[in-house]
């Protein structure tokens, strides 16, 4: 079977001694990173990328990967604790998870959390493997025409499942694509947009792009707000939970795992949309809907399992298509080009020790994480107590040197801060920032596929519409536009994104 | 004022207006070419006229909606801060060394918050740095002085 010869391929290469140990920085990076309110995946992910540059291709993907999935366990350790959601996607945790909490079964609540994520995690693991290789295998029919369209797609699904304005989020994509073509036009040399600044030459590196919108825009708009941080304070004794509540939860994971996973092969599923869906269809399933936001078991496991398998089919698009589903996706594009490697279909045949270690590290870094997060759980909790006013100065430090270290210029930096400012801008009038950097990591590949398609059908337009497989792609385009058109499904989508 | 905007639309198309505008200033000289064989120029404008489109769209959508949307006041102290350190750490990280840079990128960063103590942070700091030469000059072999000698 050729499914098992690359499991065990993928499982080769996960269990070498370097990378369990890639793995388990990662993990451990992830959670701390997602216990700590402030401070989330993509900009630790942009932080970590330039040192990445010495490691093997597999072992740079298994840490970053890591880090990606272990923020959501981190995560909701906080929100069950503080009520503070660590991360976006365990925003819904703090509604169960909390008042579990103060009934004082903060023990069980947590457990829950981690055995929900654990289970969910194994669960979208063997997805993966099964969607990956029918997905792959059709992407090599693929011309630039189909690329064209699946890109299009791509972007617009992303742009209007994730929350905010589609309008303005569109808007932010084309701004993407309109810095990602700053630089030297491949083919006819001329430099772009450079305004005579030789580090221009290359492009923008998206590094410091990231790290200005995501990592100091946040901290600036972090600063005017004042803190609230309450621990609450009860012995972490009772881990295991009983019977009866694995019983109540059991069901409920199960659910959540399998949304999760569908919701998180979409573009722009990725971490938000997975864990309110599956709390609202809880909800909805209940004898009793009243217990929930009071600690019901249930509101705990179905939205950590679907935000943990959210977290890990958000992969499949990236590894079997080279399509970023969102913007930390779009980061791990930008680790595969920084190793050399143009990610697309070709990559799964051409180098599968990578892709299956990737997804095999999953399963051991889910193994790892539960254990991380179970008896560990006190550390974590005393991270908490770091003040805020000693963290940022850290953080910024961090970003300073992450992208200084990105090529050695002190050009990135200066560009870092003006994507700070232009990133508050952002905060201060409302807008996502996450498409702009969707379009600015696809927007040269865009444009390539463009050019050529056209090339190929003479500047003929229609090609896009006469080719089936492309048809069908924009045709589903026409359809969500469509969709987020009729008012009917503008209000269930904004009720859902508000809940 | 007698009229009310909806300033957060308003500001974001105008920004979009000045970004399209900017990029037809910068590529005017550059070959448009046709559909079937692209020049440099192409695409830039093509994307710039959407985005075009979008600011005026947004920026007509803030003016004559009728609703008031002020945003939220600015506070000058965390721009001023972070912007002063990380302007610190691009001055100082190649003539000063790392771990001046990174003395001072905190030091001035503590700034940006009112709830710094500096008794806490300066300790702090010198921590940070030290561990930040040892973790990334040291460990990382980033290719960057350690000190301004």
């Amino acid at each position: 079977m050729e499914l098992f010869d690359n499991l065990l391929l993928g499982l080769q290469t996960a269990l070498q001694l370097n990378n369990l140990m890639y793995c388990l920085i990662g993990v451990v990076i992830g959670t701390a990173i997602g216990v700590l309110p402030g401070i989330g995946p993509i900009p630790t992910v942009a932080l970590l990328l330039p040192f990445t540059f010495g490691l093997a291709p597999a072992s740079s993907l298994i840490m970053l990967a890591g880090i990606f999935y272990g923020a959501q366990y981190g995560g909701s350790t906080t929100a069950i604790l503080v009520n503070v959601p660590g991360e976006t996607s365990s925003v819904v945790t703090c509604l169960d998870g909390h008042e579990m909490a103060k009934q004082g079964r903060a023990g069980p609540a947590l457990a829950i959390a981690a055995i929900s994520s654990f289970f969910a995690g194994t669960v979208a693991t063997i997805i993966i493997v099964l969607l990956s290789l029918p997905l792959a295998s059709l992407a090599l029919k693929f011309t630039a025409v189909e690329y064209f369209s699946l890109m299009v797609l791509g972007l617009f699904a992303a742009v209007i499942l994730a929350h905010g304005s589609v309008s303005k989020s569109l808007a932010m994509v084309f701004l993407g694509l309109l810095i990602g073509v700053v630089g030297i036009d491949v083919n006819s040399g001329a430099a772009r947009m450079t305004f005579g600044v030789p580090e221009l030459a290359d492009g923008l590196d998206f590094v410091p792009v990231a790290m200005g919108l995501f990592g100091l825009a946040e901290i600036i708009a972090n600063l005017e707000r004042p803190e609230v941080r309450q621990v609450v304070s009860q012995k972490l004794r009772d881990l295991i939970p009983s019977l009866r509540d694995l019983k109540a939860a059991f069901p409920a994971m199960v659910r959540g795992t399998f949304i999760g996973s569908a919701l998180g092969v979409l573009p722009g599923g990725g971490a938000a949309l997975p864990p309110f869906t599956a709390y609202a269809l809880e909800k909805k399933l209940a004898k009793d809907p009243s217990r929930f936001g009071k600690g019901a078991i249930e509101g705990v496991a179905a939205p950590e399992a679907a935000n943990n398998a959210g977290a890990q089919t958000s992969f499949i698009p990236l590894l079997t298509l080279g399509i970023p589903a969102n913007a930390l996706m779009a980061l791990m594009i930008g680790a595969l080009m920084m190793q050399g490697i143009q990610p697309g279909p070709q990559v799964m045949t051409e180098q599968p020790a990578l892709v299956w270690g990737v997804i095999a590290s999953m399963w051991t870094g889910n193994l790892m994480l539960l254990i991380i997060n179970l008896p560990l759980v006190g550390v974590w909790v005393s991270m908490l107590k770091i003040p805020y006013r000693l963290l940022f100065p850290a953080i910024v430090l961090f970003c300073c040197i992450g992208t200084y270290g990105i090529s050695n210029s002190v050009f990135n930096v200066w560009l870092m801060l003006g994507c700070a400012l232009v990133g508050y801008f952002f905060i201060k009038v409302g807008v996502e920032p996450a498409p702009l950097l969707l379009g600015l990591v696809l927007g040269p590949q865009l444009e390539e596929n463009f050019r050529r398609a056209m090339q190929l059908s003479d500047g003929d337009p229609s090609v896009f519409i006469t080719r089936p497989i492309s048809a069908v792609l924009l045709g589903v385009v026409v359809l969500l536009l469509a969709a987020m058109l009729s008012p009917a499904i503008l209000r269930t989508r904004k009720r859902a994104l508000a809940e | 004022m007698t009229r009310r905007f909806d300033w957060p639309d308003l500001l974001f198309g105008l920004f979009l207006i000045a970004v399209s505008a900017g990029t037809f200033a910068a590529t005017w000289r550059l070959a448009g070419g046709t559909a079937a064989d692209m020049g440099p120029g192409y695409m830039p404008r093509a994307i710039a006229l959407v985005i075009m489109g979008f600011g005026l769209f947004f920026a007509g959508r803030g003016v004559v909606r009728g609703t008031a949307l002020g945003i939220e006041r600015v506070q000058a102290r965390p721009i001023l801060g972070v912007c002063a350190s990380v302007g610190a750490f691009a001055l100082l990280v190649e003539n000063g060394g790392l771990a001046l840079a990174s003395l001072a990128c905190i030091l001035i960063a503590g700034i940006a918050s009112r709830e710094t103590r500096f008794a806490q942070l300066v300790p702090f700091g010198v921590a940070i740095a030290a561990g930040s030469v040892l973790l990334f000059v040291k460990a990382l072999s980033l290719p960057v002085p350690i000190w301004p000698w």
